[in-house]
């Protein structure tokens, strides 16, 4: 065991002690974090492990939550019933989402990605007798998991929402650094090198959608029935939530699923210290607290123009060591393939990414393959 | 049932040829820089908060008009110079940093301006009858002003020397740096362009109805589907694009419902994302 997994450990056990010094209100706060986290491991299994990137993540989220949501207002479902049922749907959404991104690629997917939880929000604007419109199902309407209520049960709330997190974490962690994981590493650097090996891309990218978008759902779909959530497209399937999953999954470290669980819940404490800054900006006379989200768009350009490669690889200082774990090859300095060049083993995963991003773009507006 | 149906073209007309100026920016900074720009919706939002603004200060309308170009223009340079250019073969990047400014301005704009709608000032007041339909002179006047703007861009790509580099970037950046063609001018050009146009169909759509700080969405949402419907990087395919979607769009919500707005245009764009991806124009600069 090496000592990034001992503080990892270390870690978690902080975080089930820390009820003990956390107000209430704090250990919703909390909660809210951790499936926020996640949402955000949800989008770096699929997008920062086979680079297919999605911009619209939200529509797994949506659709876990508002499967549960309605099945229990509606119908009396108990939400231990209904939230497999939201998962299941959410799969299912993976699947169709998952069958263009076999044929789109680049910049054509990112569109689809992103109009899709469009298309939904309209629906559910359209059928608003069904699914109420930009307000969402009220919480009220909604049971809360094992019965628990609002007022006096923060502490549940707070290890259900660390259950889930820690669950969710294992499980990725699991398959990602497995073969499986190996697969989806190598789709995201070589697609045409895993068909070369006998090895179906499109089997395992199905794969990486269906399961990222079954976590994702789960999230979802447990989010509505408690206090850190209700299943309206603000808070699952609008742009921001969108934009911030992607955004805490870069910022922690695309394609470690531990940076961006850690992306995703200091994402969400961040954006909740914002609300209690008392400072008032002098241009604009509005308090700090008025105008969270500016500060915290404004935050997040300076964070991603500084730290570009991802906050916790640069904090702990450990790009060679995140290397060495997630591909297996030298740390420090790119090597030096046979032909003098630099391989590109040594760039990280956003790069890789960026990167194929730019040869579909090549591809599609035809010429200029020279420059690779 | 006569006049409906001419209403209905009447609006289209004019609608398709606003989109049509957004959907152009759009597809001049993706076919150019290979980014798409996310944040072309907040120019529109400039466009219509900067008349409003100039006319409000007793500019009157020659102010507005120029408030609403130059403003989103600057922002547009800015942009570029700041931003853009630092992760310009970062294409994710680009989009995520964009998405994350557009929310900035409409924040911005938000809390500068309130989220009441405001009236942002007409080009012409009056009406005259068309048939046995009336129009608003405001409306003609932006129809003719959307059609001078397209056809302009079109000479000016076409037949001037900046314009033609602009081409030759897009075809090639490699080959048009070869030629002496700074492709970080070119690059600049565009976003100003794009930003220009946006802001001028920001003016004109807040001057048909109000303008409110998330105005520039919906278009922005409708020139994806344009762009990708024309083919991306073509004009000449974002005006035909910009039609069909905007016949599309109004009938829809004139004859089917208004709670359907926007989901026909997304509609098509999977579906031409699906069956045919280069969309109806191909790549016509590269050609």
């Amino acid at each position: 065991m090496s000592n990034r997994h001992r503080a990892g450990l270390v870690g978690l056990v902080l975080l089930a002690g820390l009820p003990a010094v956390l107000e209430p209100t704090m250990a919703l706060t909390f909660a809210g974090a951790y499936f926020f986290g996640v949402y955000a491991m949800s989008w770096d299994v699929v997008s920062g492990y086979t680079g297919q990137i999605s911009f619209g993540h939200g529509l797994f989220f949506g659709v876990g939550g508002y499967t549960s949501a309605l099945l229990n207002a509606g119908y009396g479902l108990d939400p231990v019933l209904s939230i497999p049922v939201g998962v299941l749907l959410a799969a299912v959404a993976g699947i169709i989402i998952g069958v263009p991104a076999l044929r789109l690629r680049g910049p054509y997917l990112s569109l689809v990605t992103l109009v899709a939880p469009l298309i939904l929000v309209q629906l559910f604007i359209y059928r608003s007798d069904i699914f109420n419109g930009e307000q969402g199902i009220s919480p009220a309407k909604v049971d809360a998991l094992l019965g628990l209520s609002t007022f006096g049960d923060e502490y549940m709330f707070y290890y259900i929402a660390l259950a889930l997190f820690v669950f969710v974490l294992a499980l990725l962690w699991t398959i990602t650094r497995s073969d499986a994981g190996a697969v989806f590493t190598a789709i995201r650097e070589d697609e045409d090198t895993v068909s070369a090996s006998g090895l179906n891309p499109a089997k395992f990218k199905i794969m990486a959608f269906v399961l990222s978008a079954a976590v994702g759902g789960l999230a979802g779909a447990m989010i509505v029935h408690t206090p850190s959530g209700n299943a309206s497209p603000s808070t699952l399937l609008a742009i921001t939530v969108n934009v911030e999953v992607i955004i805490a999954a870069i910022l922690g470290g695309m394609g470690t699923i531990v940076g961006a669980a850690i992306g995703g819940v200091l994402l969400i404490l961040l954006q909740n210290q914002l609300l209690n800054v008392d400072l008032v900006v002098p241009l604009l006379d509005t308090p700090i607290s008025e105008m969270d989200f500016l500060v915290f768009a404004i935050i997040t350009l300076i964070l991603l123009f500084a730290f570009p490669g991802g906050l916790i690889r640069w904090a702990f200082g450990l790009t060679g060591m995140f290397k060495e774990r997630v591909f297996g090859g030298e740390g420090g300095g790119p090597e030096v393939a046979t032909d003098g060049g630099a391989e590109s083993e040594a760039n990280t995963p956003l790069e890789q990414v960026y990167e194929n991003y730019t040869d579909d773009l090549r591809a599609m507006f035809g010429g200029d393959d020279d420059e690779r | 049932m006569i006049e409906t149906i001419l209403q209905y073209v009447i609006q289209s007309t004019i609608r398709s040829g606003l989109y049509a100026l957004v959907a152009i920016g759009f597809t001049l900074i993706f076919g150019v820089g290979g980014v798409l720009n996310l944040a072309h919706g907040a120019s529109i939002v400039l466009g219509a908060y900067g008349a409003y603004f100039a006319a409000t200060q007793g500019l009157g309308i020659p102010g507005a008009v120029a408030a609403a170009v130059v403003i989103p223009a600057v922002f547009g340079a800015v942009m570029y110079l700041t931003i853009i250019r630092r992760f310009e073969h970062e294409p994710i990047m680009v989009m995520i940093l964009t998405l994350v400014v557009s929310v900035a301005i409409e924040q911005v704009v938000l809390k500068t301006f309130g989220a009441q709608p405001v009236a942002v000032p007409q080009f012409f007041s009056g009406n005259f009858s068309l048939g046995a339909t009336n129009v608003q002179a405001n409306q003609a006047a932006i129809f003719v002003l959307s059609w001078a703007l397209i056809i302009t861009l079109f000479l000016f790509i076409n037949y001037t020397k900046q314009g033609k580099a602009i081409l030759a970037t897009s075809m090639s950046a490699k080959g048009a740096s070869l030629m002496g063609i700074k492709s970080s001018r070119i690059n600049l050009t565009t976003w100003i362009i794009a930003g220009a146009l946006a802001g001028v169909a920001g003016m004109a759509l807040g001057s048909q109805l109000t303008a409110n700080y998330h105005l520039g969405r919906n278009p922005l949402v409708l020139s994806f589907s344009i762009v990708v419907l024309g083919g991306i990087g073509s004009i000449r395919g974002s005006v035909l694009g910009a039609y069909l979607i905007g016949f599309l769009e109004v009938g829809v919500v004139e004859f089917v419902s208004s709670d359907l707005t926007g989901i026909a245009p997304l509609v098509v764009l999977v579906l031409v994302l699906l069956v045919k991806p280069e969309g109806l124009y191909g790549r016509e600069l590269a050609e």
